[in-house]
């Protein structure tokens, strides 16, 4: 356990703060979503962050309607290409290396240095979305890595207890603005891709409304782009997609939840088209980052 | 071909020589002013510093926060504070020194023992955010980052920068005959008192504060030195900690949300800062031989980028004070040299002087942060 290469905490167990359940109550009640439910927070892009890197990026989500949510805050890098090693198999195309690692800092929970299986998981969904846009043919025999630090991720600090759905639904927010961020990276190190690929996600959530009613089957689920789960009584399903705009083709199509049996295929397309349209909303800012980076350089 | 034959591109010599370009534009200049400032090839003097840029409490998650831009090296720090209770501390001693309050260097002293015995400050560094080409991910730490990471962990104790009394969470026990629970947090000491009757008993320790300091590198252009401390002394002073004291119904420590209880900002003492330089030599490959004559002309540079780092082996650095209040005195927090043997003492009076321009314009770019 203990790393010999790091500067090791303490020996005992160090805990997170706990906080009193009677003072909790005092704090102000969570506010709901303010943005209409088509509509994706304010993205803030710029590219050209690290002189050294091929290409670089960095993107900021606003925070929502809750004041102590933090945004979404991801420094993305890129490396090459480059020549593969001699050892290497020969390969006739681009090799990809995707690399996702949240800062110790980003969560609420604090993280250590090593990743774990959901940063892999993320880097893998990456890759996969990344690799569609990419032209591989005309950089054989080479690679590129593309790194992505999540300096801040999207959760609310305030919530008395970890919430384990929370991470998890935040997962997909991530892994959006992941594949958004590292779509600038790409185009900022020159690498020919046919399309610039952006990440949107959307939900179906249950209104907080459906509270106060008797039965359950009276809950109204409605579907909203770009979830905050801290702005919502509960995500009941989520989609995340990656998608080429001027072609009108998704890379990687990323779905969690249930959905109920009946009405599930219908609603399954509807949550698929609203992510689509959120990603669509992401690409716009893409494109005039990358205006304005091309405009600098001239 | 536009250019002359033999003249090479700035980028180009850069790429193929670099050693060879620096020597050439600091020799350059050197002889047109007949002296031995030269310019370097980034624009700037020989004991020309970059500015820091600060910005704190972006992070909304940590409890300190900073990201300081030093030319193009972009640090990021995030300070988070856990809780450590007493009981997991193996080899926990009691204060000896407390009840006597008049010695203030014995107890000075003995913070300074926890602070190290208990591991309360944990300063750690990553690199591999593909900051520069060398540093990518997929491996264990790098050397660079072990270094760092050891040096500043051995700056942050041998300041003094952090109190350990701000780090202490203690509670009071009562007696049961009272029927009062000694649930408030008093961090006033009281002699002990056994025979009275309503009196509370001495005030003891429950958990300490462990502070871990992360830092981030999202761009690498040298110097990573001077940019992590100026991050780890603007996070430390951005942190707040929140009101933490000991339950004893529930045999732990709970903690006020800051709506309820504001949080206190961490007491620090002083605010040092590093300064760094390098020592470029003409003829390189002679400087093996151990002696100034046959190295040729050396130049001394401040505040080194990538490339200069990359072509200098001499480094030394040095970490000052002036934030006494009486009068500006200067206080050298610490000194270190490595790699060879041109500078004495006279070019170590010149780092120290520079060091103090460079207080003054961190403390400048602290002051002005929200």
């Amino acid at each position: 356990m203990a790393d010999r290469r790091r500067v090791n905490g303490p020996v005992g167990a160090t805990f997170a703060p706990v906080f009193a359940k009677e003072e909790q109550a005092k704090v102000a009640k969570v506010p709901e979503r303010s943005r209409p439910n088509d509509i994706i927070r304010k993205i803030y892009l710029q590219t050209g962050v690290t002189p050294s890197a091929s290409g670089s990026a960095y993107l900021e989500l606003s925070s929502g309607a809750v004041p102590s949510t933090s945004g979404l805050k991801l420094s993305c890098t890129v490396h090459g290409p480059r020549a593969l090693p001699r050892s290497a198999p020969f390969s006739p195309h681009l090799i990809l290396s995707t690399h996702v690692k949240y800062a110790p800092f980003a969560t609420k929970e604090r993280r250590g240095y090593l990743r774990d299986t959901s940063e892999r998981d993320l880097a893998v969904h990456l890759e996969t979305s990344l690799r569609g846009a990419i032209l591989g043919d005309r950089w054989p025999k080479s690679g590129v890595d593309i790194v992505v630090s999540v300096i801040e991720a999207d959760q609310d600090r305030s919530a008395p207890s970890v919430d384990p759905d929370e991470e998890l639904w935040g997962l997909m927010s991530v892994l959006s603005g992941c594949i958004t961020v590292a779509s600038a990276a790409l185009a900022d190190a020159g690498i020919d891709c046919v399309d610039t690929v952006a990440g949107g996600v959307a939900a179906v959530v249950e209104t907080t409304e459906g509270v106060e009613a008797e039965t359950r089957d009276t809950k109204e689920t409605v579907l909203v782009v770009d979830p905050v789960p801290a702005e919502h009584g509960r995500i009941v399903a989520a989609c995340c997609v990656a998608y080429l705009p001027n072609r009108d083709e998704v890379t990687n199509l990323w779905l969690k939840g249930d959905l109920p049996g009946s009405a599930g295929d219908e609603l399954h397309l509807k949550m698929l088209d609203k992510a689509l349209h959120a990603a669509r909303q992401a690409d716009q800012v893409i494109v005039a980052a990358l205006k304005d980076s091309a405009e600098d350089s001239g | 071909m536009a250019q002359q034959k033999g003249q090479l591109a700035r980028p180009i010599f850069a790429k193929i020589a670099p050693h060879e370009f620096l020597v050439a534009n600091l020799a350059r200049d050197g002889q047109n002013n007949q002296s031995q400032q030269g310019t370097r090839p980034n624009g700037r003097a020989t004991d020309e510093s970059r500015d820091f840029d600060v910005h704190t409490g972006s992070l909304s998650q940590a409890h300190g926060s900073a990201a300081v831009r030093l030319g193009r090296t972009r640090v990021i720090c995030g300070v988070r504070g856990e809780i450590l209770p007493v009981a997991n501390i193996p080899q926990f001693r009691p204060s000896a020194v407390t009840a006597d309050r008049s010695a203030d260097h014995a107890v000075e002293a003995d913070n300074r023992r926890q602070l190290r015995d208990y591991d309360l400050l944990v300063p750690n560094l990553e690199l591999a955010t593909g900051s520069a080409p060398e540093f990518l991910p997929g491996g264990p730490p790098s050397v660079l980052a072990q270094v760092l990471s050891t040096r500043l962990y051995a700056l942050l104790h041998s300041s003094g920068l952090v109190d350990a009394e701000a780090l202490k969470i203690w509670h009071t026990p009562r007696r049961a005959a009272d029927g009062a629970d000694g649930d408030m947090d008093i961090d006033e000491e009281e002699p002990a008192d056994a025979e009275g009757d309503g009196s509370p008993r001495t005030p003891e320790i429950k958990a300490y504060w462990t502070l871990y300091i992360d830092l981030l590198f999202l761009s690498f252009d040298g110097n990573p030195l001077d940019a992590a401390w100026a991050a780890i002394v603007a996070a430390l002073r951005d942190t707040h900690l929140p009101h933490a004291r000991w339950d004893a119904d529930r045999d732990r420590v709970v903690c006020s949300p800051p709506s309820v209880t504001p949080a206190p900002p961490l007491t620090l003492r002083g605010l040092p800062v590093a300064s760094t330089a390098v020592v470029c030599v003409e003829n390189r490959k002679r400087q093996q031989r151990q002696s100034s004559e046959v190295a040729g002309a050396h130049w001394i540079l401040h505040d080194p980028d990538r490339l200069e780092e990359g072509q200098c082996h001499e480094t030394v650095t040095a970490v000052v004070d002036c934030s006494n209040g009486t009068g500006k005195a200067t206080v050298v927090r610490a000194l270190s040299k490595s790699g060879g043997v041109l500078v004495g003492p006279a070019e170590l009076h010149m780092l120290v002087a520079s060091a103090e321009t460079r207080w003054t314009s961190l403390s400048k770019a602290l002051g002005q942060g929200p």
